[in-house]
């Protein structure tokens, strides 16, 4: 009976509850004593000016909701800005060497087809068929001037931010899409501009723009994509060393194995521009997104210690 | 949900507020204002700040009464509205003094921090000693005795057992009893 009395004071007992609680006070001198106590306090906190007039608040908020707009259009815009901020943001974090570095290779090469052109005039079918020697070298530089920045974008022990990304709270998938969209994205526009600046000087003898970048565009998304598997498993050095390795074979197999052979053969036609090799690195950067959210490379270094 | 609400319940009013019913809005507000406003003002302390939060709380229910499922009743969902506008425009304020610490050591006839508390309390030493009280203890007479909820509602809005409810109804009720003989000893001695 006592614990109804709180509600009873302020009101909101059921009719049954009320005619109970009533019937019981009237015989309990210490109930009715309690009861004076809760309404006391109910009394006190009775508060003392009106609400404010319904016309007048309710417009009030309604002009609010208009003016800020509906919320829906709101939070995509604020999402875009946030995914714009987040790729400045990673933008600056990619250390200057890489994106120069990746630069200074592939104006090297531009510059040893324009010389080699210059020079001999034009290279009889070089290597791999009609593309000549503006072909052979892209094909050659640009898959790993692209494995080599993107080996590096996972937790390197070199990235300075790389304790403060592994304690964001963004989600560190998220960072990685951004980062190789970054890099990869930066290495994709070099060797474009390579190639056209190798079709503009008519270096490439009869290749067009089309063919040469089908002479790097295959093998640069393979191999970057197993190096981002592999650093997402491994770790960035094992991933560089991977790609190195795995691009030797393929230079080996392409030139100075015989190439007839039917394993060398097989190894070159893996490392080309075709639907099955681009669907692999599509499906190798999935499988590294995913194993990315699940920890940390093994024997790698972490950013936190293991408790 | 299968069934119909009542013609005029406030379930059929949150569905038309819900399709953008601007009158169900008012309407709404003016069956549960006092309860709102009251509860508010015991929150905030004071009459401007109390308004706005109830105004953040009529828009938070303009924008979201679509999302209403019919899961609880309106009335502890608008209240559980209120009070996490309330907790939103609060945050970061500093909390009741704790009562009864400082017992001032010589007489002094100019009206002291107690006096001035109890008169902006709205008058009585009980009033005072209530706004004095720590957030949870506050919250929860003020859900009983001022929105005047059912103690199930109130632990429905907290979510919290009903039997904390109770315990922190009567937990409150002791401080306040303890603050009013404080307040005697120290007038007293004077």
């Amino acid at each position: 009976m006592n614990e109804l009395l709180p509600a009873y004071a302020a009101g909101s007992l059921a009719a049954e509850d009320r005619d109970r609680v009533r019937a019981h006070l009237h015989d309990c001198a210490r109930c009715r004593a309690d009861l004076a106590a809760w309404q006391a306090i109910a009394t006190a906190v009775t508060p003392q000016v009106p609400a404010p007039d319904p016309a007048r608040l309710v417009r009030a908020a309604l002009t609010r909701s208009a003016i800020d707009g509906p919320r829906v259009d709101r939070r995509t815009h604020s999402r875009v800005r946030h995914l714009g901020a987040l790729v400045v943001a990673e933008a600056r974090l990619i250390r200057l060497a890489v994106p120069v570095a990746s630069a200074l290779v592939m104006a090297l090469g531009v510059t040893l087809v324009l010389v080699q052109a210059a020079t001999v005039g034009r290279l009889p079918g070089a290597a791999g068929g009609s593309g000549g020697a503006a072909n052979l070298v892209l094909a050659l530089i640009a898959p790993i001037v692209a494995a080599a920045g993107v080996a590096g974008t996972y937790r390197s022990r070199r990235d300075p931010a790389a304790e403060l990304v592994a304690a964001t709270p963004t989600s560190g998938r998220l960072l990685l899409l951004v980062r190789i969209a970054l890099v990869f994205g930066y290495d994709l526009a070099l060797a474009v501009a390579a190639s056209a600046v190798l079709t503009a000087a008519d270096a490439g003898g009869t290749a067009s723009l089309y063919t040469l970048v089908g002479a790097w565009l295959g093998p640069m998304a393979l191999l970057s994509s197993l190096s981002l598997l592999i650093a997402v498993r491994f770790g960035p050095d094992a991933a560089l060393g991977a790609a190195v390795g795995l691009w030797a074979v393929r230079v080996l197999a392409g030139g100075v194995l015989a190439r007839d052979a039917q394993p060398a053969r097989a190894i070159v036609e893996a490392w080309s521009t075709s639907a099955p090799v681009l669907a692999a690195s599509a499906a190798a950067v999935v499988v590294a997104v995913v194993l990315a959210g699940r920890g940390e490379p093994d024997g790698g270094w972490r950013a936190t210690h293991p408790v | 949900m299968a069934q119909r609400p009542e013609p005029g319940s406030d379930d059929e009013l949150l569905r038309s507020v819900a399709a953008g019913d601007a009158a169900a809005l008012a309407g709404l507000y003016e069956r549960h204002a006092g309860g709102l406003f009251g509860y508010l003002l015991r929150l905030a302390g004071d009459r401007m700040t109390a308004e706005e939060i109830l105004q953040d709380t009529m828009l938070a229910v303009w924008r979201s009464a679509a999302a209403f499922e019919g899961r609880a009743k309106v009335t502890t969902w608008l209240f559980g509205i209120a009070r996490r506008q309330a907790h939103n425009r609060l945050r970061g304020r500093p909390g009741p003094e704790p009562v009864g610490t400082d017992l001032p050591d010589r007489a002094d006839h100019r009206p002291g921090p107690e006096d001035l508390a109890i008169a902006a309390a709205g008058g009585t030493p009980v009033a005072a000693a209530i706004d004095r009280l720590p957030d949870h203890h506050r919250d929860v007479i003020a859900l009983v005795f001022v929105a005047g909820l059912p103690l199930a509602d109130v632990a429905e809005v907290l979510a919290i057992p009903v039997g904390t409810v109770k315990s922190r109804l009567y937990h409150a009720r002791a401080a306040v009893a303890a603050a009013l003989v404080a307040q005697q000893v120290r007038e007293v001695s004077e």
